[in-house]
């Protein structure tokens, strides 16, 4: 059986015209995708049934035990964190947002150590964005900063860049223009009318400079900005000011890097400084599927985006103190429940450490290095393969995961909403 | 009168605490106030041995002293107006946050957000103090906006962020961006500074150390003497990446 429209839920592009063929309850061809969305449905190896850590090795438990001693875990912490959610649906995102509040709990997406920044400086002067939509049919200058879309997203320049067709740039590739800055030579940069190189946490002077530069004051400017000649960024902001509609993309090469928010701050303020000429707009390229629903279902439940404290009854945020992993690197939860992420890969290795240290439950389809350091390990099924629900693509909109098929596992919403009953009482959220 | 309070010891020592309660005047009633442990609400009692000596009629005669490990202790001082605090170890996180009035004291270091949004009063730092010394809160347009920071050693990052009145004196240095968005008020670093002032509007920079990575879009204008330091300091004016007009002045 062949199913069309299928949306990869890989990468925050959230590709919705995948074809996947089916037999027999197994995936057997998927089409349209990238070589991330063929492994994503291809290889998808399950952990079988729950585990929980023994003195010698792992037993396997029934769901029901499991989530018993999860909630039990839960409700005994003084400080417990769940962390994660960016490769869920958004109704598992927001049942963990309600066991939050239920046990004063501190919970915090992956935004944490990938666009938190960009959002931090969102909230300090505003996003001037739009949909993708809109740069693949107007924009005729395109902007990668610090990411790499041929790697990490490798269909965004075909479906709403370089080589996607638009309705005011019908001959893209001729008519569209492609700045890449980057610290090294990128595939992405291979493929660029100018490449700018930049040197490693140069990115705020280079971004002050072409700001300067729009305004005017380019007699203030030295002749090299980390590693980039005067020449070279006036021929930058002169292409920038005369485009018909201009659009930044920028990763995490902007993000992580030295100045982390005041970056993004400033390549926001560059784009509003170009909209004194024409239309300009900026967006952030996430990385996981649904990072950015998180960040949607934990504003509207709770007012921020991530990093969202419950431990005083009311939320509070704050980026540095309320995040995951500058409370595991300061030794301070006591619980932690993991749900569709793998810190135990990604986080700095004192952080990770910790989560060794105290009883750590995973919930995610797959066995992953934060695995070895969990007590408890729940299989569930994987939001955009045998689960349906609702993702948020990395522009902000909407979109609804299929299930493609059924593999028997439990909906990790469903396990969540019986782990919020028992802390409950019975009641659920 | 003099209210020490002397930390006990805790089953899990880096639980935070939240104790806003602390400042000189809630002790005016007495010593039954409301502090909490990561998710659990405590007694002050629960948490410190209280030593209570002499008496007060008005919360400036109030000093408050604080014992033992204190460093996982937040917003101690936070909303105090008159009075003094004096910790002698180091302390936790917002340490007089939004002060408006009286005196705190810290012999050991500070962590991040020491006095963010402050008002006045004074703060005295004899240890190195966090990220985010006298700045503001997230998303914030004014950081500190009166008083005196002082702090003997480092801070870290983002030192006197939207810095809008008052002073930050460090004598040590102070990490990557300090002054950064800054928009009034006086900033004197004494030691070494990386990329100072970005996006500055207005206010006063003074580094006696030696500045990496300046940024470009600042503009020289002089060099003048500073009689106040005893220096000769290269004057810039910037942000020029915002029309800013604020000074910027580096020994040369
Ligand atoms: S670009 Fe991203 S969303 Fe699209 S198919 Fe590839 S991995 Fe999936």
């Amino acid at each position: 059986m062949i199913e069309h429209d299928v949306v990869c839920p890989f990468c925050g592009c959230l590709c919705d015209d995948l074809e996947i063929e089916t037999e027999g309850g197994r995936i057997v061809k998927v089409q349209n995708g990238c070589a991330l969305a063929e492994s994503t449905f291809m290889n998808d190896v399950r952990l079988p049934a729950p585990i929980r850590r023994t003195e010698t090795g792992w037993e396997d438990i029934s769901y029901q035990e499991a989530i018993k001693e999860t909630a039990e875990i839960l409700q005994g912490a003084d400080r417990p964190l769940l962390y994660g959610w960016s490769s869920t649906h958004g109704e598992a995102q927001s049942v963990g947002v309600h066991i939050a509040e239920l046990i004063g709990a501190v919970i915090d997406n992956t935004s944490t150590v990938c666009h938190g920044p960009s959002i931090l400086a969102i909230q300090e002067v505003g996003h001037p964005g739009c949909t993708l939509g809109q740069v693949k049919n107007r924009a005729d200058v395109i902007i990668y900063w610090g990411c790499n879309p041929v790697e990490a997203h490798p269909r965004h320049m075909s479906r709403y860049t370089t080589y996607a067709t638009g309705f005011f740039v019908p001959d893209a590739q001729r008519e569209r223009t492609v700045i890449v800055v980057d610290t090294r030579r990128t595939d992405t940069a291979g493929i660029a009318d100018e490449f700018v190189q930049i040197e490693h946490g140069g990115d705020y002077a280079v971004l002050s400079a072409l700001r300067a530069i729009v305004r005017g004051k380019a007699s203030v400017i030295p002749a090299k900005v980390a590693g980039v000649s005067k020449e070279q960024l006036i021929r930058i902001a002169e292409i920038c000011k005369t485009a018909k509609f201009g659009a930044i993309f920028f990763g995490l090469g902007l993000t992580m890097s030295r100045g982390k928010y005041k970056n993004i701050r400033n390549a926001i303020e560059l784009t509003d400084e170009l909209n004194r000429y024409t239309k300009f707009v900026i967006s952030p390229l996430r990385g996981h599927g649904n990072v950015y629903g998180s960040n949607e279902v934990f504003t509207w439940m709770t007012g921020y985006p991530f990093a969202v404290d419950f431990a005083r009854g009311i939320a509070f945020y704050n980026p540095g103190e309320t995040t995951a992993v500058d409370i595991l690197r300061r030794g301070e939860c006591d619980a932690a429940l993991i749900v569709a992420s793998d810190p135990g890969a990604n986080f700095p290795r004192a952080a990770a450490a910790h989560l060794a240290k105290i009883p750590t439950i995973v919930i995610d389809p797959h066995v992953n290095a934060t695995t070895a350091l969990s007590r408890i390990h729940i299989p569930c099924t994987a939001a955009g393969i045998d689960a349906a629900g609702t993702a948020y693509r990395m522009d902000g909109v909407p979109i609804r995961l299929k299930k493609v098929i059924d593999r028997g596992y439990p909906d990790d919403a469903e396990i969540l909403k019986k782990i919020y009953d028992h802390l409950n009482g019975g009641k659920g959220p | 009168m003099r209210v020490i309070l002397e930390s006990k010891v805790r089953a899990k020592p880096n639980l935070p605490i939240e104790a806003e309660a602390i400042i000189p005047r809630n002790f005016l009633k007495g010593t039954d106030l409301v502090v909490y442990e990561g998710n659990k609400e405590r007694t002050l009692s629960e948490l410190f041995w209280i030593f209570v000596e002499g008496t007060a009629v008005a919360p400036e005669n109030i000093e408050v002293i604080l014992k033992g490990d204190t460093s996982r202790i937040k917003r101690v001082g936070e909303y105090m107006d008159t009075g003094s605090i004096v910790i002698e170890g180091d302390i936790g996180m917002h340490c007089g946050n939004f002060m408006s009035g009286g005196t705190i004291e810290i012999r050991g270091n500070a962590d991040s957000w020491l006095g963010r949004e402050m008002r006045g009063g004074t703060i005295l730092c004899r240890g190195n103090a966090g990220h985010y010394c006298a700045t503001g809160y997230r998303g914030e347009k004014k950081g500190m906006q009166g008083g005196k920071v002082e702090v003997s050693g480092n801070t870290g990052d983002f030192c006197a962020e939207y810095l809008a009145g008052g002073t930050v004196h460090i004598h040590g240095s102070a990490g990557d961006f300090p002054g950064v968005e800054m928009r009034g008020g006086e900033l004197i670093i004494e030691g070494d500074a990386t990329r100072p002032c970005g996006n500055m509007k207005s206010g006063t920079c003074v580094i006696l150390g030696t500045v990496h990575d300046m940024l470009p879009t600042f503009e020289k204008i002089e060099r003048r003497v500073l009689p106040a330091w005893k220096i000769t300091a290269d004057v810039y004016r910037g942000d020029v990446a915002n029309r800013g007009k604020g000074t910027l002045c580096v020994r040369c």
